[in-house]
């Protein structure tokens, strides 16, 4: 995890993100999914 | 899919395992990831238990994505560490070719054990019984759990819903492993089962449809040796790359003479020259999207 942004360095989830992945819905996932350009474009 | 009451899955990626949750007074947590992710792997357990005690860690079995977090967690938790007794002489002794650690440029941080269990053991994790399956194969000395309260297997690496781990041993003198794959996997037929949670990937439901998968899998092994040789030079190389994330491309082939698993299979079973090796594996792993070329360097993809 980042220091930094507190986002895992590999996927960029967070640590809530990661912890609750496998419960979430298909939808859920795509909308973390569809969140982690942004933040890989962050400085 | 709906996990039982009580159990957390941390579904982690291929270099790391799960690491599953089971909720009671004390909670036990199956398997704890590659240790390079410990501290990961510490922070996601802690955010899972919110504070309720963690009494026991416990292995499925003793590869470097599943105990490479070991160390770790009991430094932080100082929790009892049960492991399936079959490990417990390679752990005792620490032989990193044994243990696939150095032989495959793996690692993992030593740590000891409090005790152990075996087939037919019947251990209480969570809010549940567990009995202990025995599920040689991809590690000879590997266990599964299966609850029949609640319908749930943990399979480790003996099942996943695309495939299982990479059956090593049948490379390397164990020339029984491939039998005993089969017999894990009618083992897993056999049970009545709602659920499989694996070491890898998420937790499914059509147990029959993955074990229809992994016969399929297996029977390929068993027709042509060879296609086991280069699934597993495949699968350690993509490991490899996934820690590494990023390798020259003209250091490849001699990456590959010098990890004595690599060089071995290929001396064995494949029988390639150092650069038409390092030119098939990365073309192969491209093709399916674990690797690309980018410049002048191959770089991991998951």
């Amino acid at each position: 995890m980042s220091p930094d942004t507190g986002l895992c360095e590999g996927c960029l989830r967070t640590l809530d993100e990661i912890a609750a992945w496998s419960a979430m819905s298909a939808e859920q996932k795509r909308a973390v999914l569809a969140q982690l350009p942004k933040r890989g474009a962050r400085p | 899919l709906k996990l039982p009451r009580g159990i957390q899955v941390l579904e982690r990626g291929w270099l790391s395992s799960n690491n599953v949750v089971l909720f009671a007074k004390g909670a036990t947590v199956i398997d704890s990831g590659y240790g390079a992710h410990a501290q990961q792997t510490v922070a996601l357990v802690e955010h899972a238990l919110q504070g309720w005690p963690f009494e026991r860690l416990v292995n499925t079995h003793c590869h470097s994505d599943h105990m490479g977090g070991n160390a770790a967690l009991q430094r932080r938790f100082r929790c009892r560490t049960s492991i399936p007794a079959g490990e417990a002489p390679l752990i005792d002794r620490w032989d990193e070719r044994e243990l696939i650690l150095s032989a495959a440029d793996q690692r993992a941080e030593r740590f000891s054990y409090d005790d152990t269990f075996g087939d037919g053991d019947v251990l209480a994790m969570g809010e549940y019984e567990w009995r202990v399956i025995a599920a040689p194969g991809h590690d000879t000395h590997a266990v599964m759990f299966y609850s029949q309260q609640a319908h749930v297997l943990i399979s480790g690496d003996a099942l996943w819903e695309n495939g299982f781990g990479a059956v090593f041993a049948q490379l390397f003198g164990r020339d029984t492993a491939l039998a005993e794959t089969r017999l894990t996997l009618e083992r897993i037929a056999a049970l009545d089962c709602d659920i499989v949670i694996p070491g890898h990937g998420r937790p499914f439901g059509d147990v029959g449809a993955a074990l229809e998968r992994a016969f399929s899998r297996l029977k390929g092994y068993e027709e042509d040796i060879t296609r086991l040789a280069r699934h597993v030079v495949k699968v350690l190389f993509t490991f490899a790359m996934l820690e590494k994330r990023s390798m020259p491309l003209a250091e490849v082939p001699a990456y590959l003479e010098r990890v004595a698993i690599l060089a071995e299979i290929n001396r064995g079973y494949l029988k390639m020259a150092p650069a038409a090796f390092s030119d098939w594996l990365i073309a192969d792993l491209e093709r399916v999207g674990a690797l690309e070329r980018r410049g002048s360097a191959v770089v991991a993809r998951g």
